[in-house]
């Protein structure tokens, strides 16, 4: 393909003029490539450090990012995936790289600065044309799904009903949850539930945290943000000093572990636990140590442990993720979960549901399974996993408002390379034949 | 030039259609004898899948004994003749090895065993072939139980080179009691709702059902098979073939189509139209060489012709795993390698019939046959028509998204070929011509807008999927990673070129660091997944890839010789000198 500069005497307008000349570094093809270039080690770096990290960290550390510091650490476990140095091995230092919004700007401009200086329009054009405008379809929805998008999940256990999600670490930046929170629910009025909510932020920094809507302060002892849990004998003190003396902490300990990352097969996901100790405003004596935990949140014989202050007022106190309550709910009917012949190697998962929307007088069944998603209500909720024992459903629910555009950038773009390389092979096969005749 | 003459290529294409013809021909079972063929066609079901009992026989033989699916008997009153014997009969001995009074199968020697250690714990001599039976071991068998459990209590990762071969031992052993106490594979069919059974189970269902009720009677399949058993253990040719019409019948009439299909996986099976592929393709390359010394015209058509026929044989092999399976034809890394080498090879008949200067001949042939050779590899792990994860059960999308990112990688691996064939034709020979030149770079430009095409077009198709079953378009992860570098490498090359930043060399050594790339995307993913863990780690794997690595940098490296070290170069700047010189005399 050959690309023609633009006419040097070109009876311009002097602005025109002007404006093009200061385009026509922005819009050369080598900086195409050296972004390509950038982008490819970008790309690479980000995958390696999916090694070390969990998915997400990686993604809003190297593409949903302006920059990064590179560890060269990634590059060591690209080299001991392949045997090329010892496990072990240590390469400090990093370096500063452009990060993904950074390379996605620039290319955008590049590509935009392009089309003003060099591409006139002309049929001939319309396949490049349309291979720019769908690559530019797909870098904005990847903008808009990492600033806009919202997922999380919906566990449901076999005959209950859930109205809410938890939100997830893979939302995008306006919807951006970075870990669990303290919640404490006042169940005295019946029917309704008061929930005072410690946001994750405050759990890292510790220290003390008071507040007028709750009867007692609260001092974050502990805060891990993995962590696995080990059932011990209360009588006992092996292992240390148990920090917890009420609750389920007294026969559960949390021990803190390194953040889970995204090649680990087991866990995918951190599970944090904190020790928090709760003092009475009015006595200003303690109540007691806790164990919060995601873990004991997750186990669904009793998420919450409950807080008793000497006046007798009752809280229900839980470490969860984030929630987003629905105007609508969900009731699992049936879980089924089907197996290949004679193996326990899963088939397909579906969950029958029932939906009801009280505000709209909805009430209705339908079905999800593996690759048929249910929408609705602006979210598509998909299957993703199961409890233990197919007990319950886990429903991966999404709300993305750039979901169309990667669809309609691959018909766009398609479309333009088909045209570009079938136009070029055309002629190609034309002045062939005619060479050969 | 030569002119064509079309008797040679005519008698090739005769010549390799006999080899395929001869290798298709199935063995036919002695009329007197046990009729081994006709029970090797039996369904079953294992791993989840209908097979016939030969592919349950002959993935399980491989496995043990890494890499033969035929066995070698020693001379007994069974086995007088003393040759290969196939997998079927190897199982129908560790069938009856329960109730035989020789345990003829525990004398086979089928287990490999490498390590020194173990060797020497099973108090072993090394020899040629490293294959033992299990009557040479037995008395140390206590030993091999402790040390199994010792290694299974270590954590992944110190697990030494011992403690896996006692483990794998340990696992295989137990996969040949289960065959021996007919707990695996599922041999009778499912009843009305109910699942395949082993015999066991079925057997002995069948019995308390006849105990409950005298007039039940036994499961006519059930007893039919165990009839089959019976006689064979009895060695008893006229009742086993009997009874196994009988059983036929039986099955044929419950499950027709399985029952053909499994008929014809067994031909499939001893076809093995992918090896003898390779075999053709090899001879292709070899014609397609002796045509750069002499008769050009004559042999570049019959390396055409020839590699035309493999490629037929190569299309109806993949179409047959299609039809056996009932999927698209790219499930799992092993089927990704046969439609990869299909590609290629399709790919390069197209330009040698643009272009016809037997570089086509050349990148097919020795893709198609690296391609399947990487294939046979990867069949050694077992069943290479095994089910998929529940995600991935999807025909359309297997169909779209996976054929499309694979024929982006065969574009790639061609177009990089290419660019080998640029370099060493011009740097060791002197066939480079400007001419010639000028059509390789117009080839590997074709080919990597191919690569451009079927890359993007796959990858997103592949992000739509992922958006149709969780709801995320990109997720960031190794695989699609992989796939995006593949997207961006095809894009450097065209823009590199478009913007004159590679001329002809440039694009030709861009292509062939196309290799690595797709190398990476291909199978360095996988690894980087599991490569921290010890297990599943494929060491074999990871050396080939650094191998290859390790080439294409070298080609990389050669190909920036300045010019003057180009043999091409230094002829076209001597033919252009010598008249030069001359001139002055002239005048």
């Amino acid at each position: 393909m050959s690309e023609t500069e633009p006419n040097k005497n070109n009876p311009n307008k002097n602005s025109q003029f002007n404006l093009l000349k200061l385009l026509k570094p922005l819009a050369s093809l080598q900086l195409t490539v050296v972004l390509f270039v950038l982008s490819l080690v970008l790309v690479f770096a980000g995958t390696l450090a999916q090694v070390d990290n969990p998915i997400w960290t990686a993604v809003s550390d190297y593409f949903r990012s302006f920059y990064v510091f590179i560890p060269n650490q990634v590059f060591a476990r690209f080299c001991q995936t392949f045997r090329w140095v010892s496990p072990t091995a240590q390469w400090p230092g990093s370096f500063p790289f452009p990060g993904g919004w950074t390379i996605g700007g620039l290319m955008l401009a590049n590509l935009l600065a392009a089309h003003a200086v060099r591409f006139k329009f002309s049929t001939k054009r319309i396949g490049i044309i349309s291979i720019h405008a769908g690559i530019i379809l797909l870098m904005l929805g990847e903008l808009i799904t990492g600033i806009f998008a919202v997922e999380g999940n919906m566990t449901i256990e076999q005959g209950g009903v859930t109205n809410y999600l938890e939100l997830k670490e893979t939302s995008g930046f306006m919807g951006k949850v970075n870990g669990p929170e303290l919640a404490f629910s006042d169940l005295s009025i019946p029917k309704k539930e008061k929930v005072v909510v410690i946001p994750n932020h405050l759990l890292r920094t510790g220290g003390k945290i008071s507040t007028p809507l709750l009867p007692f302060d609260i001092e974050i002892i502990k805060y891990m943000n993995n962590s696995s849990v080990e059932e011990i004998d209360p009588e006992k003190t092996e292992g240390g000093v148990n920090l917890a003396n009420v609750g389920d902490g007294v026969r559960i300990r949390a021990n803190e572990k390194n953040e889970a990352s995204g090649t680990d097969k087991d866990q995918k996901i951190d599970l944090p636990s904190a020790y928090i100790n709760l003092i009475d405003k009015k006595t200003g004596k303690s109540v007691g140590t806790y164990l919060a935990s995601i873990w004991l949140s997750l186990s669904s014989l009793k998420p919450t442990q409950s807080v008793i202050t000497e006046d007798g007022t009752k809280t229900e106190m839980a470490l969860r993720f984030k929630r987003s309550y629905k105007p609508f709910s969900m009731e699992l009917i049936e879980f089924k979960h089907e197996r290949y012949l004679g193996t326990n190697t899963p088939k397909n998962f579906s969950s029958k549901i029932k939906l009801s929307n009280e505000s709209l007088n909805e009430n209705r069944e339908t079905l999800i399974s593996m690759n048929n998603p249910l929408r609705y209500d602006g979210e598509t909720f998909y299957q993703s996993g199961f409890l233990p024992n197919d007990k319950g459903t886990i429903l991966q629910v999404v709300r993305n408002p750039g979901w169309i555009m990667p669809y309609l950038s691959c018909l766009v773009v398609s479309f333009g390379m088909l045209l570009h390389f079938g136009m070029h092979l055309n002629t190609f096969l034309k002045k062939r034949a005619i060479s050969n005749a | 030039m030569h002119k064509s003459n079309p008797i040679i290529p005519a008698i090739a294409v005769i010549l390799g259609f006999t080899y395929f013809y001869f290798q298709a021909a199935q063995p036919s079972d002695p009329v007197e004898g046990f009729h081994i063929q006709e029970f090797a066609k039996l369904p079953i079901v294992d791993r989840g899948r209908v097979k016939p009992m030969d592919t349950f026989a002959r993935v399980s033989l491989m496995v043990m004994n890494d890499g033969f699916q035929t066995f070698k008997p020693d001379k007994s009153k069974e086995y007088e003749i003393d040759k290969r014997q196939p997998a079927v009969r190897w199982l129908l001995d560790v069938m009856t090895s329960k109730f035989s009074e020789n345990h003829i199968a525990e004398k086979h020697k089928v287990f490999r065993i490498e390590n020194d250690q173990l060797l020497g714990l099973l108090a072993l001599q090394p020899r040629p072939g490293l294959r033992y039976s299990i009557e040479e071991f037995a008395p140390q068998i206590g030993e091999l139980e402790k040390a199994g459990k010792a290694a299974d209590q270590k954590e992944n990762a110190k697990k030494d080179a011992f403690d896996k071969s006692v483990l794998q031992l340990a696992h295989h052993l137990q996969s040949y009691m289960e065959i021996a106490s007919l707990q695996t594979p599922l041999v009778i069919p499912a009843g009305k709702g109910e699942d395949w059974k082993p015999f066991m189970q079925a057997a002995l269902e069948s019995r308390n059902a006849n105990q409950a009720d005298p007039n039940a009677g036994m499961n006519p399949t059930v007893s039919k098979f165990g009839e089959m058993l019976l006689s064979y253990l009895k060695n008893e040719p006229l009742n086993f073939n009997k009874a196994l019409v009988e059983y036929r019948d039986l099955i044929t009439k419950e499950l027709p189509v399985q029952s053909e299909i499994s008929g014809f996986e067994v031909f499939f099976n001893h076809f093995a139209p992918f090896y003898h592929c390779i075999v053709v393709y090899l001879f292709v390359f070899l014609i397609s060489c002796f045509a750069w010394v002499t008769a050009p015209v004559t042999l570049n058509k019959t390396a055409f012709w020839l590699c035309i026929l493999t490629l037929l044989v190569h299309t109806w092999a993949l179409g047959s795993r299609m039809h056996i399976q009932g999927r698209p034809p790219v499930t799992n890394l092993y089927s990704s390698a046969i439609f990869i080498g299909w590609g290629c090879v399709l790919g390069c008949i197209m330009l040698e019939a643009v272009y016809k200067n037997g570089i086509g001949n050349i990148v097919g042939s020795v893709t198609g046959s690296l391609t399947l050779l990487i294939a046979q590899h990867l069949s050694a792990e077992g069943d290479t028509l095994e089910m998929m994860q529940a995600v991935l059960d999807t025909n359309f999308w297997l169909a779209t998204h996976v054929t499309c990112v694979t024929l982006g990688y065969t574009a790639t691996f061609v177009a990089g070929f290419l660019g080998i064939i640029y370099v060493i034709m011009g740097l060791v020979t002197t066939t480079l011509t400007p001419e010639r030149d000028k059509s390789l770079t117009q080839m590997i430009y074709g080919v990597v807008c191919f690569a451009m095409l079927f890359s993007f077009v796959g990858t997103v198709l592949g992000g739509i999927w992922a958006d149709q079953s969780w709801g995320r378009f990109w997720g960031w992860d190794p695989k699609e990673n992989g796939a995006l570098l593949i997207v961006i490498w095809n894009a450097i090359i065209l823009h590199a070129r478009w913007g004159g930043m590679a001329k002809n060399r440039g694009v030709a050594l861009l292509a062939i660091a196309g290799n690595m790339v797709t190398g990476w995307s291909w199978f360095g993913t996988n690894q980087l997944g599991v490569g921290l863990h010890a297990y599943g780690f494929n060491d074999q794997l990871a050396w080939g890839l650094t191998a290859f690595w390790l080439s294409q940098l070298g080609l990389i490296g050669v190909g920036l010789l300045p010019r003057q070290y180009w043999l091409s170069s230094r002829m076209a700047s001597k033919t252009i000198s010598i008249p030069a010189k001359l001139q002055p005399k002239q005048a």
